[in-house]
């Protein structure tokens, strides 16, 4: 073999590597393409957002006429649709007329929506920001039953790229607005000096728009709180805030804690007969659930006309695994003793729970390894006894978090499943 | 000469596969009841590691960062990643997250959309979705299943040889 053969053959054998090596480029370029169109053609597969069967998730309140309204979440609108036959049937889809901007909608995040007497309508939700794990809580009114909002506003005050999300509303007759949410600010301080930190923050924002008071407080309430779960609060018979929320205590013991906030001044506290403003919150569940990490479960509490907290959570620690209801008469300080609700074998989870009068109604859901189920079960004794647990409803492709909702002296539950609809009931 | 030729030759070819296989892209496949056997067929008779994270679950991505320095030590790695977001709009950021951690060529699963609850039972009947969870699985097929971050020492001391 001469010379110029070598070359030549060597020439064709990197001529035919390079080949194959370009080839070898081209499909895992191609790999790489088919999987971001993949992702792609799945983004486009959802359906049409206008329709609440493509919603994750779905919020549901009555409105002080009695109007029932449901509102959804997808690709940076908000929707909404009111009923004025309690879910029997309910108008076209309206889509709430602002700028479109990201909005959390899954799972313990979704946006809220609450009322005054006086048609207005208030909308508050948490917007992530372009850095993982960053949204601000934002807010807009409507004074006009829903036709027009205002221009959103960010209603936490720390300008900060950092965590503000899980954001609960309640909103008085008179305009008297409360929103709570889980808030990194302090942990983002704490890491700029490099320091250790552990969990959120809870805080609390009060405004009135009626009264034209629109810059809304900023006051943090607790710290060390579980950054996952979803907060839930309540008025109690003074007015005062309850809040409940999963806490961390010691070593990554993740329970449940209440903390009431006297809304008035303390010597209108004591002329009311009030109870002492609460510094401490009390700690409400006891089952030593030891993980860092999230167990994506919000407790519920619902205070009735007798002033008595009624309390329902989720834990799988090792001194308590399943769903829990207590309840207590002196604002958490002390409670009954806890009972076991649902099949902790069937997955029960995703408790919620309201009151009315002496009735108390807990539902959650439920898993038979194919179908996911809604349970109810009822109290008419103030919480002392419950009535054997019965199947409400089922759903075939996904669950979203059951809630129970109240229109005068009539509990209602409100289910949303994924692909199928949503789902309402009267109690 | 011939002989030169032909092992120049099969040189390049390595090279060229070791540059490919170097960087390639797993797709995350689609978790099921199939997938769920073969995984554990394929790794019969192994120890390995089954890490179920969320793009909702700022611990998880600690769990993420072990397993992705934990590589830089040794190659192919006993372990399975899992994303249980079963959510269509979460895909995207599911990938990025994935390739931020570089963790693309790892066998990596997810959770078809509204299919959360049937995959967990799967896996685990008596797991809620709490994360991060980690299952242990010893060479005898034995599962621990364990909730919440788990100390990298462990994991390390588990997975490397």
């Amino acid at each position: 073999m001469s010379m110029s053969m070598l070359s030549r053959s060597t020439l064709q054998i990197i001529v035919c590597t390079l080949l194959i090596f370009t080839a070898a480029n081209v499909v895992k370029a191609a790999e790489h393409s088919h999987q971001a169109m993949q992702a792609k053609t799945e983004q486009q597969a959802v359906c049409d957002e206008t329709k609440i069967t493509c919603a994750k998730t779905v919020t549901s309140v009555f409105a002080p006429n009695g109007d029932l309204w449901r509102l959804w979440a997808i690709n940076s609108s908000m929707y909404f649709q009111v009923s004025i036959d309690n879910g029997l049937t309910f108008s076209a889809t309206n889509r709430i007329a602002i700028d479109k901007e990201k909005i959390s909608a899954r799972n313990e995040n979704r946006p809220k929506i609450a009322f005054d007497k006086y048609q207005g309508v208030y909308l508050s939700w948490a917007s992530p920001k372009e850095k993982k794990y960053t949204a601000d809580i934002r807010f807009a009114y409507s004074n006009n039953n829903g036709k027009t909002f205002s221009t959103p506003i960010t209603v936490n005050n720390d300008n900060l790229l950092t965590g503000h999300s899980f954001n609960e509303m309640l909103v008085t007759d008179e305009g008297d607005i409360s929103l709570v949410w889980l808030d990194s600010r302090h942990a983002y301080q704490l890491n700029l000096q490099g320091k250790p930190t552990n969990g959120s923050s809870l805080y609390l924002a009060k405004a009135n728009f009626r009264k034209n008071h629109k810059v809304f407080s900023n006051q943090q309430l607790a710290n060390n709180t579980c950054v996952c779960c979803r907060i839930a609060m309540d008025y109690n018979n003074n007015g005062d805030l309850a809040i409940l929320w999963r806490h961390i205590y010691g070593d990554n013991i993740r329970e449940f804690a209440l903390l009431t906030v006297a809304q008035k001044t303390v010597a209108q506290n004591k002329s009311a007969q009030h109870e002492p403003e609460q510094k401490t919150p009390y700690q409400i569940s006891y089952d030593h659930w030891k993980i860092n990490g999230c167990p994506h479960q919000g407790g519920a509490i619902s205070i009735n006309n007798n002033n008595r907290y009624h309390l329902v959570w989720f834990n799988q620690g090792d001194l308590g695994k399943g769903i829990f209801y207590a309840s207590s008469d002196d604002q958490g300080k002390s409670l009954t003793k806890p009972i076991s609700v649902g099949m902790q074998s069937a997955q029960a989870s995703h408790p919620h729970m309201n009151t009315n009068g002496n009735n108390i109604d807990i539902v959650w859901t439920q898993f038979t390894g194919t179908t996911h189920q809604l349970w109810h079960q009822r109290s008419i004794d103030n919480g002392k006894s419950f009535s054997k647990a019965k199947l409400l409803a089922t759903a075939s492709s996904g669950s979203d978090r059951p809630f129970i909702i109240k229109k005068d002296d009539v509990s209602y539950v409100s289910w949303h499943r994924p692909k199928q609809g949503h789902w309402i009931k009267a109690l | 000469m011939k002989k030169l030729s032909y092992l120049s030759s099969i040189f390049l070819i390595s090279f060229c596969c070791y540059c490919y296989t170097g960087q390639t892209y797993a797709s995350s496949i689609a978790f099921d009841q199939e997938q769920f056997s073969l995984m554990k067929k394929q790794n019969k008779g192994k120890q390995w590691l089954m890490l179920l994270w969320s793009v909702d679950c700022p611990a998880c991505f600690k769990e993420l960062a072990v397993i992705q320095q934990l590589q830089h030590q040794q190659d192919n790695l006993a372990v399975v990643i899992i994303n249980t977001d079963a959510n269509n709009e979460t895909t995207q950021e599911r990938i990025e997250i994935i390739e931020k951690f570089g963790l693309s060529h790892v066998s990596n699963f997810h959770f078809l959309d509204g299919k959360s609850e049937q995959s967990r039972y799967i896996i685990d009947s008596n797991w809620y979705g709490e994360l991060p969870r980690s299952y242990f699985v010893e060479s005898n097929g034995n599962f621990h299943g364990k909730s919440g971050l788990i100390k990298p020492a462990i994991i390390a001391q588990w997975l490397l040889n």
